[in-house]
């Protein structure tokens, strides 16, 4: 004889029947209700949602502080010359032309120099100067729109999108992040204090993609696990459910949320959609076209992403202290890899969403958290400290050949598509130290605004947290910069 | 020169952007500071209110005050403008400032736009701070339990149906996770059910809550969250924050009195205990509601009264009735330097004065010294008057053991409980107990209602009455230590700084080495050999620890049942054995020697057996133990009993197994229990699931599991490892299909599976279960609703 309290058919509660099927009881309303207990959406009549010029959006983010004089700001050419006074560079590479009139960019960026007449550039961007000029700091600022530390959790921006506009496509996860490692590197506790859904809960956080040929893996089964076995044992689950006579004690909400939950990731997992992960379907001449490099087969997976309707990708460089754009020393060697890492791919992922009509309801950000001067630390009057780990006043060694210091008084943002003018510049910096934005600058908070704005979403937007009001851009405060919009 | 215009040029441009008008930081200021005494909160003169937006549209006895949309035709503007003392608004003292009409005028123009649901009137519930203690209602049906006596009469009066009676296998897995986060054993579950003792249930709660170490190590999670304490993260690395690990963990473990656990933390005696008052210096510039000063302002207020002070750090609080002076005054307490308020990060010239703020209890001495301050706050935040400390505590203990606060959320304790006497008597009672967390548990946790079903709630975000306790989602620790202990997978390392004590390992083995031969050291490729002894018991024991080496291959059988395989070679490895029994038992060891050409062999064991009375049983390796080379089936069966025992040889030369006997003591003496997932620094597995950044106070984890976490759940290689390795064990095990589900679903579930559910999981299974088979049968176990929740 067993123990019969141990056998759930002789509890006092018999399982209720009505519920009985898996997800029957699931309906879209009822969860949407649900998944929007907290934080609550303002109900405000006077936010009013603009018409999207984008359906997507892709952020390529050139981690650690991109030169701006280096790349898509071009100041007078200095080439390397022993002894000369390091305060005489301010660039360290030639301007060449583009297609659009009159302006230039930096040698090494002549495949996407082709496709400027298509695109807003921007050379006004400008940070405040957070005092320590910690790169973490700085991007949790740029994907926030918030100065860290906040007294709740900050939505990154594509969170944002991910709440405010949900999934382009319902199987697919909204806010797509690739490139970016965050175990086992410096600062990654402060990378993922920004790479996060934030207040607005995990749902809407991203999906972490760090290598992209190894994406199909996370939406592929278990090391080890075929597809036959994968949806069987997902078909076995459901009917495990089904008996399950302790099926009662949940509330609709939690048996909802918690089964829709996997029915979801099991929808993706089972999905054509799955194959947009897998970069090993492309022919081999586009893989060549995007190059090897993790950046380059970041774009590329990102066009697949985009095909198949996420909403929000990132593809960044990855920022780790001290590499990449992190340039403190070498940095005009380094910046000659740097671009080649990138220039092909971005041009190519341009014209790839060109050509399938993709262009424009996507709207494609190059931007990085800050720009670099040879000279500056912070901006003009900072009293940031230099972290430069080599320096010189004159150019004796190759090493100190390049733009190594943080800069926040300028730098340059392109955006290729949804809604952004073709072929536009907005903004200068001064040609002369300080380069500094004279002309029209663009704050994050107004970036934002502009990128929110594009996508459908005003900056005003706002939900409610620990009973405070927390905006889309800072204080509901960003404007979008209307010249740069169709 | 051409530079410094550049820079002016580039600010004025910045600058000079028209800001929107901000309501909450602009208009309330205006009509607070010019308007308030005739017109907000109780005053209405001339039927004027404006302490909503539609009060002020509604206008005055005269009619019409404000347009929205149109400043020229509002009459506000006039009034504010006008010289006439009969009617200019105010009527006495300042004019407004020509800045301030501007912004007015831009608000009214701009729609009259209005903060939803903000209103000028005081909350009219404001939480009583002293301590009461309830009269008890009667008992109903002889549930004379105090906290069933106040919710039956809760129950009755809200027309409210009881929830049923839990049932035993469900109750000790609810208090198992709930007190100490671990699942019950299988053996302790069949027990307590079949324990007719009618006392069974708070004997249960007694002894679950004297797991000292358990208990610890569980609520340790509750309180890194509450006092944002973590291994590694933000500050750390730089000496911008310190852990307060090791303090909290000894003070979990002593069961520290509540009020001196506070005491410690708000004027600690060490540096042990600094880090929670210190927070965080981040680096660089940060805004003035996150300087340390305002961070201890918050941090104390959220932590210990379940008071929101973040709105009150920048500006006098829209939703409650802190003040912006209320929180640089705690602040000020605490700092050493003179505090200058900022509002909105923007100085006011004003400096902060030290002070409490509940002065109805007491204040702190401004012009003391800072150490006296702190001592003067740690004095009044635990003083027995201040009754909104207890409440807050026992209000967050509720909220964890029955899944919703008697205050909810339950950092909103300026809100009205369900049922006041409910929080006050707890209150009262935990302070009468010594502020004696664990009392408190157990007290609410022997109530009937802590000992209900679980009732399912039409929505959990805004059902306002108590019906019963709701099941809540495993916490990520609670979650992956239920993994490891039903795969056996948990590490053996904690996160570095953590005090848990460890068995000193400088013991020696009484074992040696044993083979047919002392010359051991040339045994033939591939010979293989038993080796057995048998172990009487006296009594059955607390706890056994049981480790080996066997050189090259090993099989080991305890009373017929395979309890450890060994073929990767000579590994020192536990192995389990408590399947020895009282009375008479059997050990039986089969090794095996690897290799091409004659090598050494040998098998060393040793094992403790520890007994209620602290008398201790070592099982040795040496010469007592007898050789066959008689060899048993595959499931340790001998076809005909060996005829050719002969005494074992302990090996003269052990020498070339040093490094690995050396490593057995440590073993043999490791600490038995688990490492805990709260014990190590959160991986991407439990971020998923929920254990949060640490650089804010966390008072409740989410509760529900989104699709990134179920694709984690799917196909997540950390859990699919995890799974993978406890199926190769329960392979091993060589259960049949049959004891195997049962197995699973009593550790899992607490409970056995049910007809239709076996079947299918057996027909799932086969016959001879392989690793894949068992894999899923784990993960489908660990999928269902029922296992991820505390029901």
């Amino acid at each position: 004889m067993k123990h019969p309290s141990l056998f759930p058919e002789l509890d006092s509660r018999r399982p209720d029947l009505s519920r009985r099927t898996f997800l029957k009881a699931l309906s879209a309303s009822s969860l949407a209700a649900a998944m929007s207990g907290i934080p609550q959406a303002r109900a405000e009549d006077d936010v009013v949602q603009p018409a999207a010029k984008a359906d997507c959006c892709i952020l390529l983010w050139m981690a650690g502080g991109m030169a701006g004089p280096e790349t898509f700001d071009p100041k007078a050419y200095q080439p390397f010359e022993k002894g000369l006074p390091i305060s005489k560079i301010l660039s360290t590479f030639p301007a060449i032309n583009t297609t659009l009139d009159g302006v230039k960019i930096s040698q090494g960026l002549e495949e996407i120099a082709k496709l400027m007449d298509r695109a807003t550039l921007i050379r006004s961007h400008v940070q405040p100067d957070l005092g320590t000029i910690l790169h973490s700091r700085h991007q949790y600022h740029w994907h926030t729109g918030y100065v860290p530390p906040q007294t709740v959790a900050a939505p990154h921006i594509g969170a944002w999108m991910a709440k405010v506009l949900g999934p382009k496509n319902p199987v697919m996860p909204a806010f797509i992040n690739i490139g970016q490692r965050l175990e086992g590197i410096g600062e990654s506790e402060e990378l993922k204090a920004f790479t996060t859904g934030g207040f607005f809960g995990t749902e809407f956080g991203p999906f972490n993609l760090p290598y992209p040929d190894e994406a199909a893996r996370s939406v592929r089964p278990p090391e080890g696990m075929d597809a036959g076995r994968f949806s069987n044992r997902y078909a076995f689950y459901r009917k495990l459910v089904d008996r399950s006579p302790n099926r009662a004690f949940m509330s609709d909400y939690q048996q909802e949320s918690m089964l829709r939950a996997l029915e979801n990731a099991h929808r993706l997992l089972g999905s054509k959609e799955k194959d947009a992960f897998d970069l090993t379907l492309e022919p081999k001449q586009v893989l060549d076209a995007y190059g090897s490099g993790r950046f380059g087969r970041g774009c590329l997976l990102a066009r697949r992403l985009a095909e198949s309707g996420a909403r929000f990708i990132e593809v960044t460089t990855e920022y780790v202290p001290f590499v990449n754009w992190d340039t403190h020393e070498n940095g005009h060697d380094r910046l000659v890899k740097l671009k080649e890492e990138i220039d092909r791919p971005i041009a190519r992922l341009i014209r790839d969403l060109e050509e399938r009509g993709m262009l424009e309801r996507t709207l494609v950000v190059i931007a990085s958290e800050f720009s670099r001067d040879v000279m500056m630390e912070g901006a003009p009057g900072s009293t940031a400290k230099d972290q430069a780990a080599s320096k010189s006043e004159t150019l004796e060694l190759s090493v100190h050949y390049g733009l190594h210091r943080h800069f926040t008084g300028g730098s340059s943002v392109v955006m290729f598509g949804g809604g952004m003018k073709k072929g536009h510049l907005h903004g200068a910096t001064a040609e002369e130290r300080p380069l500094i934005a004279i002309k029209d600058p663009v704050t994050i908070p107004d970036l934002h605004a502009t990128i929110f704005t594009a996508m459908g979403i005003s900056p005003k937007t706002t939900y409610d947290i620990e009973k405070r009001p927390f905006y889309a851009t800072k204080d509901g405060l960003g404007k979008a910069v209307k010249t740069l919009l169709t | 020169m051409k530079q410094l215009s550049i820079v002016i040029a580039w600010l004025l441009l910045v600058l000079e952007s028209p800001a929107e008008v901000d309501f909450a930081h602009q208009i309330v200021p205006i009509l607070r500071e010019n308007c308030a005494k005739c017109h907000l909160d109780i005053a209405r003169k001339g039927g004027l209110s404006m302490n909503t937006r539609e009060l002020l549209v509604k206008g005055s006895e005269d009619g019409e005050v404000v347009k929205p949309g149109d400043a020229e035709h509002s009459s506000l503007i006039d009034l504010i403008l006008s010289d006439d003392k009969t009617e200019r608004m105010p009527p006495k003292g300042e004019r407004l400032t020509t800045a301030d009409v501007a912004v007015l005028r831009d608000w009214i123009n701009g729609g009259l736009k209005w903060e939803p649901g903000f209103t000028f009137a005081k909350d009219v519930y404001e939480p009583p701070l002293k301590p009461r203690l309830p009269e008890l209602p009667p008992a109903v049906d002889g549930r004379s339990h105090p906290v069933d006596r106040i919710i039956d009469r809760y129950f009755a009066k809200n027309h409210i149906t009881r929830p049923a009676p839990l049932a035993d296998a469900a109750f000790i897995r609810r208090l198992s996770l709930d007190l100490t986060g671990l699942l019950p054993a299988p053996d302790a579950i069949t027990a307590f059910v079949h324990d007719a003792d009618p006392a069974k249930r708070a004997k249960l709660i007694d002894s679950t809550l004297a797991r000292d170490q358990d208990y610890a190590e569980h609520w340790l999670s509750f309180w890194n969250d509450l006092l944002r304490n973590d291994y590694q993260g933000t500050g750390y690395i730089d000496g911008g924050r310190k852990q307060v690990t090791k303090w909290l963990y000894d003070s979990l473990l002593e069961n520290k009195p509540y009020d001196r656990f506070a005491r410690e933390l708000l004027d600690p005696p060490d540096a042990d205990s600094q880090g929670f008052i210190d927070g965080i210096r981040w680096r660089g510039t940060v805004n003035a509601s996150q300087t340390r000063e305002v961070q201890f302002s918050q941090s104390i207020s959220q932590t210990f009264l379940g008071l929101n002070m973040k709105c009150a750090s920048c500006h006098d609080s829209f939703v409650d009735r802190w003040k912006l002076d209320d929180a640089y005054g705690l602040a000020a307490i605490y700092s050493d330097h003179p505090l200058e308020i900022e509002r909105c990060d923007k100085p006011t010239g004003r400096m902060a004065k030290p002070a409490w703020i509940f002065p109805e209890i007491g204040q702190v001495d401004a012009g003391a010294a800072r150490p006296e301050r702190l001592k003067q706050l740690a004095a009044l935040m635990t003083h027995p008057e201040n009754g909104r400390f207890s409440r807050t505590i026992v209000n967050r203990l509720w909220q964890r053991l029955m899944g919703r606060g008697i205050v909810h959320p339950v950092d909103s304790m300026g809100t009205p409980p369900w049922d006041a006497d409910l929080l006050d008597f707890l209150a009262v009672r935990f302070v009468k107990d010594g502020y004696d967390l664990k009392k408190s548990l157990a007290f609410i946790a022997s109530s009937q209602a802590y000992q209900s079903e679980s009732v399912v709630t039409g929505d959990p975000v805004g059902e306002k009455f108590f019906r019963g306790p709701v099941a809540r989602k495993m916490t990520a620790e609670q979650f992956v230590d239920a993994v490891w202990t039903l795969t056996g997978t948990a590490p053996t390392a904690t996160a570095p700084g953590l005090p848990r004590k460890l068995a000193a390992s400088s013991e020696t083995l009484s074992a040696q080495w044993i083979w047919s031969l002392a010359d051991a050291g040339a045994v033939p490729a591939g010979e293989k050999i038993s080796l057995a002894t048998a172990v009487d018991l006296p009594a059955a024991p607390t706890s056994v620890r049981a480790v080996f080496v066997g050189d090259n291959e090993t099989e080991i059988f305890l009373n017929g049942q395979s309890v450890a395989k060994a073929i990767n070679g000579p590994v020192p490895q536990t192995l389990d054995f408590s399947g020895l029994k009282v009375g008479h038992n059997t050990l039986l060891a089969v090794v095996k020697n690897a290799g091409t050409a004659p090598n050494p062999a040998g098998l060393i064991l040793e094992a403790k057996v520890t007994f209620a009375d602290g008398k201790i049983l070592t099982i040795s390796s040496d010469p007592s133990w007898k050789w066959s080379r008689s060899l048993p089936d595959a499931t340790g069966k001998f076809d005909h009993p060996p005829t050719d025992w002969l005494p074992a040889i302990a090996i003269s030369k052990p020498a070339v197994w040093a490094g690995m006997t050396a490593a057995l003591p440590a073993l043999l003496n490791a600490d038995p229990t688990m490492v805990r997932a709260s014990l190590v620094p959160a991986d991407l597995l439990m971020r998923a699931l929920g254990r949060p950044n640490r650089e804010q106070i966390v008072s409740m984890r989410p509760d529900n599991i989104t699709t990134l976490e179920a694709i984690d759940l799917a196909n997540g290689n950390l859990l699919a490892g995890l799974i993978s390795r406890g199926a190769k064990t329960l392979v091993a095990s060589r259960k049949s299909p049959e004891a195997m589900v049962d197995h699973v679903y009593l550790q899992a579930l607490g409970r056995l599976p049910g007809t239709a559910e076996k079947a299918g999981l057996i027909e799932m299974l086969g016959k001879d279960p392989g690793p894949r088979a068992v894999e899923d049968l784990l993960w489908l176990v660990l999928m269902l609703p029922e296992f991820q929740f505390v029901r």
